[in-house]
């Protein structure tokens, strides 16, 4: 269980929120390349940390993101006209650069110099990978850029993909950490799913429910190593790291590319779950992008507005039929929204003072731990956090067989650092 | 499908409003917790926890090979006795000093279905001695863990 006043911390990241402060210290996903495909394609509202924003892409192709509201008279900029270097408001014809800057005030005499003391608030927005990153926190404190391996492999190597997910980031991010529910929830999914079926790992999975785990303190955040037997004298460790604040990976099976989530929040009710997968040494074939684009693997197949179609004003599709053939656990079609649908369940933000939490669940009290003291440590004493290094950031999942008297720490080795042309250690 | 006509009759009910009518009652009794060092610095921790306030947590420490264990207040208990009733066994070292008392102590609690969790007082360290003694008797191990971790996950499970 948490305090009230614990759960509200780690829960709100509005502006001057400690845990707000905190998210602002990294760059953090906030669209798909694919959703401003072009020059002076049109603008895309973005809501993030609980700011609405507009971003747009510029007639010589720089990407902007500007607060949504003109600042004459408050009206949406997303009505705007994106041509010839900015985006004007529809309204009055005033118009922004991609920097917020005012560019031109129709009403304004030509030689006046009004614009030029009027500017929204912006934020640095790059393509990164399939990715758009933004920063919103203090510029002399902006880190270097993201250099995760997904966004950095040779192009056709990786896919990623966003959902909406209609409840507080955390409640999503806790799944990400929490090994213990593969072995129930999904555990249809790895005989069924192209992504994940025919690894030598799954029945080790399937054969042994009650893993063992090892929660494991380092720099970024924590590795979760869950352990569960294998041949004689072996176990069989999936190694989940976690990297703050709202990186995950989901550990390798077989030869299938390896795949991983950010969690990032829209508002204190609703977050992004941006999923990806990627190959370290070869181009993901056309029969993996098709599975992925159909929303099977970690991904969902969404509408136009990437809301995955079974959602909570269906009941998620549910299928007790499916659910008594054994074809999926939860009657949910889907990793993604097997998770989504539980995760929603709880309520928008969950009463985690109700909550009646195990020794088992040692990972997500300690990221809790770990979230709240970072939070606590930048807005009391400036402390910055830790996760946003290029070397926190070369991170890999992990599956292995390892002798039994060896620490997977020990046994890992470089397994967990992402090295280029280097292919994952999977089972 | 049907159309259910109610909100909360499907999964739109998780919303903040429809949250409220959830039921509100008093959380089951806490779990019935003991806490075990097995070596100086386990026992200086241990003891350091004991001196906060808990529901039904109790603190001890253990030599081998562990059939007997001792409260902070220096009075020796047996460890069937100790286990009566438990729920959840965390288990402290921070050196391999005290395998034989985790081992004893891991299998009497294997034998009653009480969880364990273990935590390995190594500042810095990945690796240790304790790791190696308390991995096969401890469901869940942190790696490597301090004083605030023990109360930390005390106050999760409400020991």
């Amino acid at each position: 269980m948490l305090r009230t006043e614990i759960n509200e911390l780690l829960t709100q990241t509005g502006p001057g929120t400690p845990m707000g402060q905190l998210f602002r210290r990294y760059w953090q996903p906030v669209l798909l390349a694919e959703e401003l495909p072009g020059n002076d394609c049109p603008p895309v509202r973005v809501k993030i940390l609980s700011e609405r924003l507009l971003a747009f892409r510029d007639s010589d192709g720089r990407y902007g993101l500007i607060d949504e509201f003109c600042a004459h008279r408050g009206a949406s900029l997303w009505f705007g006209r994106n041509e010839e270097g900015g985006l004007r408001c529809p309204y009055h014809g005033w118009k922004y650069d991609v920097t917020g800057q005012a560019i031109e005030v129709p009403s304004e005499p030509e030689t006046s110099n009004f614009c030029a003391n009027v500017k929204l608030q912006s934020y640095p927005l790059v393509k990164i990978g399939d990715v758009l990153w933004a920063y919103l926190g203090d510029p002399a404190k902006r880190p270097p850029l993201p250099e995760w391996e997904f966004i950095t492999v040779p192009e056709g190597q990786a896919f990623t993909s966003k959902r909406l997910q209609e409840c507080n980031w955390l409640q999503a991010l806790e799944g990400g950490i929490d090994s213990s529910h593969v072995s129930f929830l999904h555990s249809g999914s790895l005989d069924n799913d192209p992504l994940f079926k025919g690894s030598r790992g799954n029945a080790y999975n399937k054969g042994d429910l009650k893993p063992f785990f090892e929660v494991v303190d380092y720099e970024g955040g924590l590795l979760i190593g869950a352990r569960r037997n294998a041949e004689e004298g072996h176990y069989y460790w999936r190694v989940t790291p976690w990297v703050l604040p709202n990186f995950t990976m989901v550990p390798p099976r077989g030869d299938h590319p390896v795949h991983g989530h950010f969690w990032v929040p829209i508002d204190d009710e609703n977050c992004w779950a941006y999923s990806f997968d990627y190959h370290p040494t070869r181009k993901l074939t056309e029969n993996e992008v098709a599975a992925m684009r159909a929303g099977m693997g970690v991904h969902s197949a969404n509408d136009a507005s990437y809301r995955p179609l079974a959602n909570k004003d269906n009941d998620y599709l549910m299928d007790r039929d499916a659910q008594r053939r054994g074809e999926t656990y939860s009657g949910i079609k889907g990793i993604a929204l097997q998770d989504a649908s539980l995760q929603e369940s709880m309520g928008p933000i969950v009463d985690r003072t109700k909550e009646r939490l195990v020794a088992t669940d040692a990972g997500i009290i300690k990221a809790r731990q770990k979230l709240r003291k970072a939070a606590l440590a930048l807005t009391e004493d400036g402390t910055e956090p830790v996760g946003n290094r290029s070397v926190d950031q070369k991170v890999r999942s992990v599956a292995i067989v390892l002798p039994a008297d060896q620490s997977f720490i020990d046994g890992i080795g470089e397994a967990m650092v992402a090295r280029p042309g280097v292919g994952q250690t999977t089972v | 499908m049907t159309v259910p006509s109610l909100v909360s009759s499907c999964a739109r009910a998780a919303t903040a409003k429809e949250a409220a009518f959830r039921i509100d009652y008093p959380l089951a009794p806490a779990r019935a917790t003991r806490v075990v060092g097995f070596d100086a610095h386990a026992v200086e921790v241990v003891r350091s926890a004991a001196g906060h306030e808990w529901n039904q947590a109790q603190f001890y420490s253990a030599a081998d090979p562990g059939l007997q264990l001792v409260t902070v207040a220096g009075e020796p208990r047996p460890l069937a006795g100790v286990l009566d009733g438990v729920d959840s066994v965390v288990m402290v070292a921070a050196t391999g000093e005290g395998a034989e008392a985790v081992a004893t102590i891991g299998a009497a609690c294997h034998v009653r279905g009480i969880m364990t969790a273990g935590l390995v007082l190594t500042p810095g360290r990945l690796t240790s001695d304790a790791l190696v003694a308390l991995r096969p008797s401890a469901r869940v191990l942190l790696v490597p863990a301090d004083e605030d971790d023990l109360l930390e996950l005390l106050r999760a499970i409400r020991a």
